[in-house]
């Protein structure tokens, strides 16, 4: 069971000698193969909680566990996908998906079996050679996926994944995700600033509040989707145009809409 | 399409201003003497001198000897240079505390110009071909190590996170990520480093050399011979651009991802 707690996590960044808290107190559990998303104000400590899930970055006071274990360094059980696709430029494609089997120490044969596999399964087929540079944005981060995937970890972290891509592109990549997370479900912890995203992928979202960052609230989708039936919609839009969704999505953009610093003119 | 007429327009008017400027010369020197021979050696002596150099010898050996020699002293400066360099700059540039240890002493040796080194490396040395080696080696160890050292902090830290998050071993980490990612500002380093491994040969070879461009051209200043002072100094040139091509060809061929 790969599960992620976070157990009163608080951050205290230091900047020129000064303490500043950029988490305060979050407590929440992204279950076993639950898709959670995090959505919150800029700077709200959003990112450094998949950061610490990561092991990129550690809290102050607190506990983060995954599966169990309290995290201590980076690994490939919890593999990340960065806003900046973070592909390696020097590798092909088939090279960057295949870098954490080789970690792992896999046999190349099981190794190209698996990574054909996910190439087809995002799509990339006929870019096995092709490097970074040459692919669009959102290839790109099919590739970044599929690198993550190809590993069968415990949990996938997602740091605004499609937030670099074009409004069209991230509609595809958002319709990608929900058929891949059917095909093979994971538990994910996904961030975005992006409301009707979290809504659409999520089964529930954490509001965060302004810094530092505070559980303003978890909103339970899931069950919404359930008694609604979302499912039967095979694309983004027409799920996104049900009565039960925009409740949702106004319900979660108000939490947001309090938290703004009054304009100062 | 257009490209390729491009392509031709560039070399057509490169030839051109070659032409010129051979016109120019042999005008100069040859028609209307504007330029004494003293001052400016004409084609003709030139190209005598050149057959004087390549069939007899001037400055106790054939141009060919003197090329050679050159050149192999600068190999040698510039692979004990990069040798050394290039592992240290990456080292640095990955370890706070391997940059801590030797940080200080490299700033201290860094403003040092390498011709300074001369007098020390002679009394260390003698006048033969190891003082010469050491000096350029002195020359092109500081452009290797501070351009290996900033390959390394260029690499965008994300790319380093993703190779840890997916479970990179060290030896990965180091081959595949660390090495290809500092590849590029590395390569810079080399070019810098051989432009200064030339440069300080010529100066050591001025000073004392039995055989060597620099020597052939300290000897022609001496004899007041300025056809054979182009000669070495056209030989340089090509001494130089020729290992420079070469390593362009390396750096080429090294990062196949960014010409495809």
């Amino acid at each position: 069971m790969s599960n992620i707690v976070f157990e009163r996590v608080s951050r205290q960044f230091q900047r020129d000698g000064l303490q500043f808290p950029a988490l305060e107190d979050v407590s929440f559990e992204v279950r076993d193969r639950e898709f959670v998303a995090i959505v919150g104000p800029s700077g709200c400590g959003k990112t450094t909680c998949l950061r610490m899930a990561a092991g990129l970055e550690f809290p102050s006071n607190g506990n983060v566990r995954v599966a169990g274990q309290t995290v201590t360094r980076p690994g490939p059980d919890r593999s990340v996908v960065f806003q900046q696709f973070a592909l390696f430029p020097w590798k092909t494609v088939y090279q960057n998906i295949e870098f954490g089997l080789r970690g792992k120490g896999m046999a190349q044969a099981q190794r190209r079996e698996r990574v054909t596999r996910h190439i087809e399964l995002m799509g990339l087929q006929g870019y096995d050679s092709a490097y970074p540079h040459q692919l669009s944005g959102g290839m790109q981060q099919r590739v970044a996926i599929a690198r993550s995937y190809v590993l069968d970890p415990g949990v996938l972290l997602m740091d605004e994944p499609f937030g670099a891509l074009d409004a069209q592109t991230r509609t595809v990549m958002q319709e990608e995700l929900i058929r891949l997370s059917r095909v093979n479900p994971r538990t994910v912890l996904f961030i975005t600033h992006a409301v009707d995203e979290a809504v659409y992928l999520a089964d529930r979202v954490v509001v965060l509040t302004r810094r530092p960052g505070r559980i303003r609230e978890i909103v339970d989708v899931a069950a919404v989707r359930r008694t609604e039936n979302w499912d039967r919609h095979e694309r983004i839009e027409e799920v996104m145009e049900q009565p039960s969704f925009v409740h949702l999505r106004t319900g979660i953009w108000r939490l947001l809409r309090e938290q703004q610093q009054p304009a100062r003119l | 399409m257009r490209e390729g007429s491009d392509r031709g327009i560039r070399i057509a008017v490169g030839a051109a201003t070659l032409a010129a400027l051979a016109a120019l010369w042999t005008a100069a020197t040859t028609l209307e003497q504007w330029i004494a021979p003293v001052y400016f050696p004409t084609p003709q002596e030139v190209g005598n001198a050149l057959r004087q150099i390549v069939l007899q010898g001037y400055a106790d050996g054939r141009l060919h000897e003197h090329f050679l020699q050159s050149c192999k002293l600068v190999l040698y400066g510039f692979a004990a240079a990069v040798s050394v360099g290039v592992p240290l700059g990456m080292l640095m540039g990955w370890s706070r505390r391997a940059e801590a240890l030797v940080n200080p002493a490299f700033l201290l040796l860094r403003p040092i110009p390498p011709l300074a080194w001369i007098p020390l490396a002679i009394v260390w040395l003698g006048l033969g071909d190891a003082a010469k080696v050491l000096v350029i080696w002195f020359a092109a160890f500081v452009p290797a190590v501070i351009n290996s050292y900033a390959g390394v902090r260029s690499i965008e830290p994300y790319l380093i996170e993703a190779a840890r998050s997916l479970g990179a071993t060290r030896g990965m980490m180091v081959r595949e990520v660390l090495i290809p990612g500092a590849l590029p500002l590395v390569f810079t380093g080399l070019r810098l480093s051989l432009q200064a491994c030339w440069t300080t040969l010529i100066a050591g070879e001025l000073i004392g050399a039995i055989t060597g461009l620099g020597h052939l051209l300290y000897q022609a200043g001496l004899d007041l011979y300025p056809a054979m002072i182009v000669v070495g100094m056209v030989a340089v040139a090509l001494a130089g651009g020729l290992m420079t091509a070469l390593l362009a060809w390396a750096e080429k061929r090294s990062m196949p991802w960014r010409t495809s």
